[in-house]
């Protein structure tokens, strides 16, 4: 569904993915570990193209898509991707949200988009809240209302980049619970965290990428309890502690 | 907002609300307080007087006619080279954003004054004969340099116009364009339906400001040939030694014309005022205290 084949990034001196290939097959969820500052949120960037790679080439369903002739538009609307920050439109109400991409990309009209955003809203909870501002959300609510927002967009897959990190402890289960249900449901998806526990449960594999490369891959049980380098298992024993 | 009317669960904020309705009064009180007691008390003279208004009436309403008409003339102006200028300010492309930065600086750091000085003098010079013959034929070469004038005004106002657009166009967050971008949004809808209603949220309440400047830096127009409400009002007092009224008409019409200028200037950030609250969105408002 995804493939990436040696990926290059660079800002200004800085050499920020060195040589990055992987691939996600159809249903497969895939969580990124690795310390900050090590380029995961850059290759994710890199999968919908906000940001272009230097050299090395992204495929998603098999379309070779960052080079001349392929929209970014066409491409950002086959992944959905979510933030940390959340980045819901502020001035634009939970549903205002989840219809702009449906009627102004899609160009869908207003009462279908209306409906479809309805029942997103009530699969991620929010059923209740069409009509609050992002800023009258708890974060855990933004979080749920941007997944809804990037699902309308009916992608192949999501990117995930830390949805859970900028969330206060006791909303961090809500949106887990909607990313796992998600994942069950057979959605393709790249996930950034930290949530081991999430992980454990629905990572089909795991990367951990440090200094802009993937030292190590396999099952959670691999990464966690047997990791073969010692970047990974000294990363993984601070985080699991 | 077009997609606004859809969803009834949010009562629509209410424009007019009491406090609305206690500042109007307020102010009409104090009104009446000034002209019916204050002036009558310290210079026994009364606004409502016949004899006054036979003679400054005139004076007044073709005064006020030429403030309007100047306000009008440079007030959008300056509402769309300032966004402009603001807009191009912020822009990563150099040949955009330097002139506009250049513009700023240069309008920015002239007194009004001075540029209506320039306009006036000079300012017909610069407008190709063809365009004279053709749009502006009709009027007086001096009518002309008057425009030109108010127009500098206009661009006075419209360079720190652009600073306040800038600002609202830096006070959105980054995190806004990309998630419009990965929505699948093109560049320019981005812009439309993301970047630029919030920008004129955060704008607006600077923009009252501005505004109200604006009307005000109109009466420097006297300083040259402009028939705007203080030029009348002087044009009245150099006859009124001479005409044998009282010397402290003087005072009145200087009052009619400064209570003038603050209903102008009152009643434009009110409105703006009333548009912020059309416009209120959570999050999008400071705090209050």
């Amino acid at each position: 569904m995804i493939r990436v084949e040696d990926i290059q990034k660079h800002f200004g001196a800085l050499h920020v993915l060195r040589g990055i290939t992987f691939d996600v097959k159809k249903g497969e969820a895939i969580v990124i570990i690795g310390p900050s500052g090590s380029g995961k949120s850059t290759l994710l960037r890199c999968v919908n193209l906000l940001v272009e790679p230097d050299a090395g080439k992204v495929f998603i369903d098999g379309v070779h898509v960052n080079r001349h002739g392929i929209r970014h538009e066409w491409v950002r609307q086959q992944v959905g991707m979510v933030f940390q920050s959340f980045n819901l439109f502020t001035h634009l109400s939970a549903i205002e949200n989840v219809t702009l991409g449906l009627t102004r990309v899609k160009g869908m009209p207003h009462d279908q988009a209306v409906e479809k955003a309805r029942k997103l809203l009530a699969r991620v909870g929010l059923a209740a809240k069409e009509s609050a501002y992002p800023a009258e959300l708890s974060g855990g609510q933004q979080q749920r209302v941007a997944i809804a927002r990037a699902l309308a967009m009916d992608p192949k897959a999501m990117l995930f980049d830390e949805p859970t990190s900028a969330l206060d402890p006791e909303y961090i289960r809500e949106v887990l619970d909607v990313m796992t249900a998600l994942a069950r449901e057979g959605m393709t998806m790249i996930v950034v965290t930290h949530e081991m526990g999430f992980a454990s449960n629905v990572a089909s594999r795991i990367l951990f990428m440090d200094a802009g490369k993937i030292i190590e891959e396999g099952t959670a049980e691999d990464i966690f309890q047997r990791p073969k380098e010692d970047r990974t298992r000294s990363f993984v024993s601070k985080i699991l502690r | 907002m077009e997609t606004a009317a859809a969803f009834p669960l949010r009562a629509p904020p209410k424009l007019v609300t009491r406090i609305t309705i206690v500042h109007l009064i307020e102010m009409i009180f104090a009104g009446i307080l000034m002209v019916f007691l204050v002036l009558p008390a310290i210079f026994k003279f009364s606004l409502v007087n016949a004899s006054f208004w036979q003679i400054y009436g005139r004076f007044y309403v073709t005064g006020l006619f030429g403030t309007f008409f100047y306000v009008a003339l440079t007030l959008p102006l300056s509402v769309v080279l300032g966004f402009l200028m603001g807009w191009a300010r912020v822009s990563r492309v150099r040949i955009f954003s330097w002139p506009a930065s250049l513009y700023v600086n240069v309008f920015r750091g002239l007194p009004p004054l001075i540029l209506v000085i320039f306009a006036s003098l000079f300012g017909t010079n610069l407008v190709p004969q063809p365009i004279i013959d053709r749009f502006l034929s009709g009027f007086r070469r001096g009518d002309i340099a008057v425009g030109l004038a108010a127009i500098a005004i206009g661009m006075h106002s419209s360079a720190y116009q652009a600073e306040i657009f800038r600002a609202g166009f830096q006070s959105v967050p980054k995190g806004q364009l990309e998630a419009a971008q990965a929505l699948g949004l093109r560049p320019w809808q981005g812009m439309r339906h993301v970047i630029l209603p919030q920008t004129f949220r955060l704008s607006l309440p600077p923009l009252g400001n501005e505004f109200a400047g604006l009307i005000k830096d109109t009466s420097i127009l006297a300083a040259i040939a402009g028939t705007d409400l203080v030029a009348k009002s002087r044009d009245l007092l150099g006859i009124l030694p001479a005409s044998g009224f009282p010397i402290f008409w003087i005072f009145a019409v200087w009052t009619v014309v400064a209570v003038t200028y603050f209903v102008l200037t009152y009643s434009v950030t009110r409105g703006l005022r009333l548009l912020e609250r059309k416009f209120h969105t959570p999050g999008l408002e400071g705090i209050s205290l």
